[in-house]
């Protein structure tokens, strides 16, 4: 039953963490290149230098001493993020929306006093949301707008962020992350955000997985996920292939949020990019990697070569067609 | 230029599920294990099955002595490892006595002395035995030894004359004829009938012993008396003597009262051999001995190895077994850690079970050893409980992290203090042992388990903490088995192996079982 169960993850081209890790991270991730995407403000420089959007860096508290010098810099600034620059999986951030008399006015509409608000950064300092638990910088960077587009599928004020998978410069696969009310707005699927499949083909949006289930609406807007078309789907596609020469992460995970204005944005690269997002596309990544390995040389000479061998053959729908004739 | 030098470093030449670099290491660390055991084996002479025969009893003698005089002293006859048993473990509790080991010839005796006291001292000698029942002690056939002193050359000449018409025939004959004639029957080719009748008085005056002895060394048969002890369980508060007589090329017991031989000579445990008493009192006056032997119950494979360490001719010089006792109980141990290393790698990565940290539930198991398994997962839930109740509190003061862990440990610290005095109050042991638990690991898991909580759910953080705990459970059920333990202390190479197993699992790419669970959605055929 156990082997029968492995043989069929096998047969759908599930990509399992042991090999992910072993044959993926470990044989196309350079530890060298971690640095480049662990903190995030080693990210943003690189960004900035590869003409790639980010969102605006204000400031970067690197150490307890400059908290104090904190309210001149905040003074010109009416919102922004705090986030710390080693974290995971969306810990210690807060959206500041406004300020009042009595502090800052987090996205939520609560009121954070200015001693919380030094709290926090002292606690990002002493690394309590670093990834290896050691000492870590804040950043404050600018507040992002999310387009309208996912609009009627994020709860409240959340923004949701769409993750590409590039190996070896190739987006593979995609998903949209939607913040839900027991993921408290934030975009990560441990806790509880649902993730939608992408077609990396057209851009448009495909059902989503929801705590390892597959669901078909929002759990609280109730509405559809699938069938939303992604702006700038190009662009994006075009950025996270470019992530490629940026950090020369052969297997990486970027995120981006769209914003209003100035469209896909990155926030941040993954070198251990999760494996749910085959969930979120009822697909397996070891048929695409495998046939990305198959691609001529010629494929990868630029990332638009890249991105058009990718959406021509990572439609959706072309995998099982492929896993099925492998079934024969 | 640049993409096509980085894509060329992509390419998937020697792809990591073709190639497999581990595989060497590994079978180098095998065939590393197997020539250091074949060596032990073939070379040093080690077992192959580290399994002892025979029987294994505890001895212990108690012993009471009044003291008489200004200085008393017990002579007390010890099992020997001449004598055909081997002695694996002794201890000697002397009260306010010196106590010291006398060698006289195949006998050792424990010599307690000391400056009297007016009240009864208790002298206790316990040591483990392990008879073997075919150990041949003696191949050189023994000396024929005098007649018994308490013979008068007279009577030494009578007992010549007995055994006169015997001399020509084979030992075994002679001693047929001899026991016969202790038996008072007359057997074949008997002595003159005045000449047995002269004897029958003699032997009737004398002890039947010294008879006994007189007719053997008549007889060319060498024979000595024993003292000793019957191996059965129950208390014995006299000795028990036989003759033993050396006859083709082994020892015959005889029963000196029934003139019967002992059909399973090991079934007696010689104390003192060739006429020495087995208990002697000078100064003094013997209120009580007795000996209580029972059948061991521990692992026979200790004991042999025990032997082992002891026996210099027998072993390898850079043998774990010759470290000094007290630092062996250390590396049996040690020696199984990797085996649990092993373990959590397994369920890690093979079941995809959660733990806190990696190495955590090896450092509970270990503490296990001293709390149980029972005891040791409720006080590690209770303080894990404690703990999180505390460091939810503590979330709402705002401290920074190292004095926040700091006020945890302070807390683990403090339950452990309770739960220790609680535990002198009922008198268990298992709950005042609990400072042995590591006290900075516990810490961590209830950092580590609130902010699991707090990031991925309540059902998250119970599964490691259940994970954790069921590791902790299995390598501590591995690492205190006892074969396991005394089969890696005797061949320590084995770890080499168990670090081959690591090396193969850490190229293990398959899925994980838990994968099976969270893929379980995905049918691909959407």
């Amino acid at each position: 039953m156990i082997l029968g169960g492995f043989r069929r993850l096998r047969e759908f081209g599930v990509l399992g963490m042991n090999f992910r890790n072993a044959g993926y991270i470990m044989a196309y991730n350079a530890r060298s290149a971690f640095p480049l995407v662990d903190d995030k403000v080693q990210t943003k420089r690189l960004a900035e230098k590869f003409g790639i959007p980010i969102p605006e860096l204000y400031y970067v508290v690197e150490n307890h001493g400059s908290i104090a010098g904190l309210p001149g810099v905040l003074e010109h600034l009416g919102e922004f993020v705090v986030k710390p620059a080693r974290g995971s999986g969306g810990s210690g951030i807060i959206l500041i929306k406004g300020r009042m008399e009595e502090g800052f006015v987090t996205q939520s509409g609560k009121i954070m006093s200015k001693e919380d608000f030094n709290y926090h950064i002292a606690s990002i300092l002493s690394g309590i949301f670093s990834l290896e638990g050691g000492e870590d910088a804040a950043i404050i960077e600018a507040l992002i707008h999310p387009d309208p587009v996912f609009n009627s599928v994020t709860y409240q004020e959340g923004v949701p962020d769409v993750r590409i998978i590039v190996y070896k410069g190739v987006p593979v696969m995609a998903m949209v992350r939607l913040p839900t009310e027991a993921s408290d707005g934030k975009a990560n699927l441990h806790r509880g955000a649902i993730g939608a499949g992408i077609d990396l083909g057209s851009g448009i949006t495909l059902n989503a997985v929801h705590k390892s289930r597959i669901v078909q609406i929002h759990p609280d807007t109730k509405n559809p996920v699938n069938g939303i078309h992604l702006p700038h789907w190009d662009k994006l596609l075009m950025t996270a292939s470019e992530a490629m020469e940026m950090t020369g992460l052969g297997y990486l995970g970027a995120d981006f949020v769209l914003d209003r204005d100035r469209g896909p944005v990155l926030l941040e690269l993954n070198a251990r990019p999760g494996l749910a997002i085959q969930m979120a596309n009822q697909s397996g990544l070891r048929i695409r990697l495998d046939k990305t390995d198959r691609a001529l040389p010629a494929v990868f000479l630029t990332a638009a070569s890249r991105v058009a061998w990718a959406k021509e053959n990572f439609m959706h729908g072309i995998d099982s067609v492929v896993s099925g004739s492998r079934n024969l | 230029m640049r993409h096509i030098l980085l894509h060329k470093a992509f390419l998937p030449r020697g792809h990591p599920e073709m190639r497999r670099p581990g595989f060497l290491p590994a079978a180098a660390l095998f065939l590393l294990t197997c020539i250091l055991v074949l060596y032990r084996i073939l070379w040093l002479g080690y077992p192959v099955l580290p399994v002892a025969k025979g029987q294994t009893w505890q001895l212990l003698v108690n012993v009471y002595v009044t003291p008489k005089d200004e200085q008393s002293s017990l002579s007390l006859a010890l099992p020997s490892e001449l004598i055909g048993n081997m002695v694996v473990e002794e201890r000697v509790l002397s009260g306010m006595y010196a106590f010291y080991i006398q060698t006289q010839g195949p006998n050792r005796f424990g010599v307690w002395s000391g400056a009297g006291v007016d009240r009864p001292e208790e002298i206790q000698y316990r040591a483990t035995i392990h008879s073997l029942p075919r150990r041949s002690v003696a191949i050189q056939s023994p000396l024929l030894g005098p007649f018994p002193p308490t013979m008068n050359r007279e009577e030494q000449s009578l007992a010549e004359g007995v055994t006169m018409k015997w001399q020509a025939l084979a030992p075994m004959i002679r001693f047929q004829a001899v026991v016969a004639a202790l038996k008072s029957a007359r057997g074949d080719s008997p002595p003159s009938d005045e000449v047995f009748r002269r004897w029958q008085v003699v032997q009737q005056k004398h002890d039947p012993t010294d008879a006994a002895l007189a007719l053997f060394r008549a007889a060319n048969l060498p024979a000595r008396s024993v003292e000793g002890l019957r191996l059965a369980e129950g208390v014995q508060i006299l000795p028990t003597k036989w003759i033993e007589v050396w006859v083709d090329r082994s020892w015959g017991h005889l029963n000196p009262e029934t003139w019967e031989v002992y059909p399973s000579p090991a079934a007696l445990l010689p104390l003192a051999v060739g006429g020495f008493p087995v208990v002697k009192v000078t100064g003094g006056e013997l209120s009580d001995i007795r000996w209580t032997i029972t059948r061991q119950v521990v692992s026979q494979w200790k004991l042999f190895y025990e032997h082992i360490a002891r026996s210099a001719h027998f072993l390898d010089r850079w043998s774990l077994l010759q470290l000094p006792q007290e630092f062996q109980g250390t590396f049996r141990i040690l020696l199984l850690v990797p085996i649990g290393a092993l373990i959590i790698s397994l369920l890690r990565n093979v079941v995809g079970l959660p733990t806190f940290g990696i190495f955590m539930p090896l450092l509970i198991a270990l503490a296990f050893r001293n709390t149980g398994t029972v005891y040791g997962v409720g006080i590690f839930c209770g303080v894990l409980l404690v703990g999180y109740a505390a460091r939810s509190f503590l979330d709402k003061l705002h401290l920074l992290l190292v004095p926040r862990l700091s006020v945890i440990l302070t807390l683990v610290i403090f339950c452990f203090t309770v739960l220790a005095l609680v535990g002198n109050k009922l008198g268990l042991r298992e709950l005042m042992a609990v400072g042995l638990i590591p006290f900075v690991i516990l810490t961590m898991t209830i950092e580590r388990f609130f902010i699991l909580i707090e990031e991925s759910g309540v059902g998250e953080a119970f599964r490691a903490a259940v994970g954790s705990v069921g590791v902790s459970v299995i390598t501590y059920g591995i690492i205190s088995w006892e074969p396991l333990q005394l089969t890696f202390f005797v061949y320590p190479e084995l770890v080499l192996t168990v670090a081959a197993l690591q090396i193969l699992l850490g190229r293990y790419t398959g899925y994980r079982l838990s994968e099976l669970y969270r893929f379980r959605d995905l049918k691909g055929t959407s």
